[in-house]
């Protein structure tokens, strides 16, 4: 029988994706507007004798579940911006230890403290890192109820596959609001980690997991590694979505829950007369910057639409590379750019650049 | 065709949870809807709102500068919202706590005294349950029966014994809301 939808909020809906994808361990630090997670968490965990910890601090948290994935147990925390901040350089370590770290940010205003609003300000912090030396998170954008479950599981499943940690950005609009969604079933095979995980070394020789190279062509060994890996990853994972590409003048790009707003404006874009695309990464990282570039080869313009102060457009920059001209549409924080917002941002550009003859 | 719906009032006026009983009846009809909360120091008092916008097609934006519908539970959402309320658009007010004055008139208006409404049936408190009754007699999608089916999605199983009450407040609101003047 098909599963009948529920009316769910994303915080919630992260969450109990989380158990169905099989997190033994959550540890976290409660923020706004995240803080459902654990509060879920915290009761459903104990119920199904799995392992929950309040941390005491968002760095004791995230290496909590450095300590729990290092003995191949599925382990996540969740946090928002400010508090991230403060997992970087443990995201730093995971990432050369090549571990399965999931974390699930939703973003609130920044920089420093800022506030509990939404916004999406922290593209760079996740995709280029806070973190030292050369490493490269799989980041992970959902823009509905429904892609927060999905792409939970999804975190969990590439976590373990590459043995990356995994990022679900979401945001302080997607964390607090409710839409129809369903669970199903968590839809990806499990991931044999009897190769590496800490176990204890009965019966066989011991392992190390550490980031510590004190020799040179050790490190540069491991790096280059790493960033094989990260090839790999990038030809294998990379997602987006797209509609009305194949023959626009102009395309929106967007992530998150700003796409929802950047397909209404397509629609009444295209019933003006305006030949709109809509281009969406759903990873962040690895960044769909093949498909923007064969797309450049065809469309002029580009217009960024994010809630910061311009972060996502200097990667789609880099994919279009001088084709076409890149502009945006953006907010720092607070209420979403409305579907007139977009629209009008979109004409004035786009009258602006018949002016100057582009 | 997309419509967007505000129901606001004082924390412990039931805001949040009439919205998502709107939400759910609304996804019982098989639109596609979002519940999107105001959150944050509200917890602390003042007014309290969300936002539950219904589309045919993929709802856009969650959070709209601008309403096709507010329903106001007390005097200062009336206040905050009225001016946010788009021309033709519509105000539901609850008359037991807001004055009977059209400051607008290009919008529509209907007043319900709603709290007055549920301490007539013996409580003060699903004053939220009526204005959700007076919303039913408009919006003739939301049947009292899509109400009820909701309400039962909503209240979690040791709550379920206050169902009858909470429909009798619909009821009480759907049933006498006299036409529009």
């Amino acid at each position: 029988m098909e599963e009948t939808k529920q009316l769910l909020k994303g915080n919630y809906a992260i969450a109990q994706a989380a158990i169905n994808a099989g997190c033994e361990c959550y540890f976290g630090y409660p923020i706004t507007p995240q803080t459902e997670i654990g509060e879920y968490l915290s009761e459903k965990m104990y119920e199904l004798n799995r392992g929950y910890v309040c941390a005491e601090s968002e760095l004791a948290a995230i290496n909590m579940v450095i300590g729990a994935v290092s003995t191949g147990a599925k382990a996540m925390t969740s946090s928002s911006s400010c508090a991230v901040a403060l997992m970087q350089e443990a995201l730093s370590y995971a990432c050369s230890d090549e571990l399965p770290v999931v974390l699930v940010n939703v973003m609130r205003a920044g920089p420093g403290l800022g506030y509990i609003y939404p916004a999406q300000g922290d593209y760079n912090q996740t995709v280029y890192g806070g973190g030292n030396g050369d490493y490269k998170l799989t980041v992970l954008a959902p823009s509905t109820v429904q892609e927060c479950i999905d792409l939970t599981y999804k975190a969990f499943y590439l976590a373990q596959k590459y043995r990356n940690p995994t990022v679900l950005l979401a945001d302080g609009l997607l964390g607090q609001m409710m839409e129809p969604a369903v669970f199903g079933e968590y839809p990806y095979p499990e991931i044999d980690n009897s190769s590496w995980a800490l176990t204890g070394a009965k019966g066989r020789a011991g392992r190390r997991i550490r980031s510590l190279a004190p020799d040179e062509n050790e490190q540069i060994i491991h790096v280059e590694k790493l960033f094989e890996k990260y090839e790999i990853i990038a030809n294998e994972t990379t997602e987006w979505e797209e509609f009305g590409c194949e023959d626009a003048d102009v395309i929106l790009v967007a992530f998150g829950s700003m796409t929802r707003n950047i397909k209404a404006a397509m629609r009444v874009l295209r019933k003006e007369g305006l030949k709109v695309g809509v281009f969406r990464p759903i990873t962040l990282s690895p960044f769909p910057d093949k498909r923007l570039n064969e797309l450049a080869d065809k469309c002029e313009k580009f217009i960024v639409v994010e809630m910061n102060m311009g972060q996502m457009i200097r990667d789609v920059k880099l994919a279009v590379n001088g084709k076409s001209s890149v502009d945006l549409i953006n907010r720092p924080v607070g209420q979403w750019l409305s579907v007139e917002e977009i629209t009008d941002g979109v004409k004035k550009i786009v009258l602006e650049k018949i002016h100057a003859g582009v | 065709m997309e419509k967007n719906y505000i129901i606001a009032g004082f924390g412990g006026q039931g805001v949040l949870f009439a919205g998502k009983i709107l939400a759910n009846a609304f996804m019982l009809c098989g639109k596609n809807v979002t519940w999107y909360p105001c959150y944050g120091a509200e917890m602390r008092g003042g007014t309290v709102n969300c936002e539950i916008v219904v589309s045919d097609e993929e709802v856009s934006s969650v959070h709209k500068q601008d309403a096709d519908c507010v329903i106001a539970l007390n005097q200062l959402s009336f206040d905050r919202f009225i001016s946010k309320i788009k021309k033709a658009g519509h105000i539901i007010c609850n008359s037991s706590l807001i004055k009977e004055e059209k400051t607008r008139n290009d919008i529509n208006y209907t007043f319900f005294p709603m709290t007055d409404a549920a301490s007539g049936i013996g409580n003060y408190k699903p004053a939220n349950m009526v204005a959700l009754g007076v919303l039913s007699n408009i919006e003739k999608i939301l049947s009292v029966d899509i109400l009820k089916k909701a309400i039962d999605i909503v209240l979690p199983d040791d709550r379920k014994k206050l169902a009858g009450f909470n429909i009798e407040a619909i009821l009480s609101g759907y049933e006498n809301l006299l036409p529009a003047c």
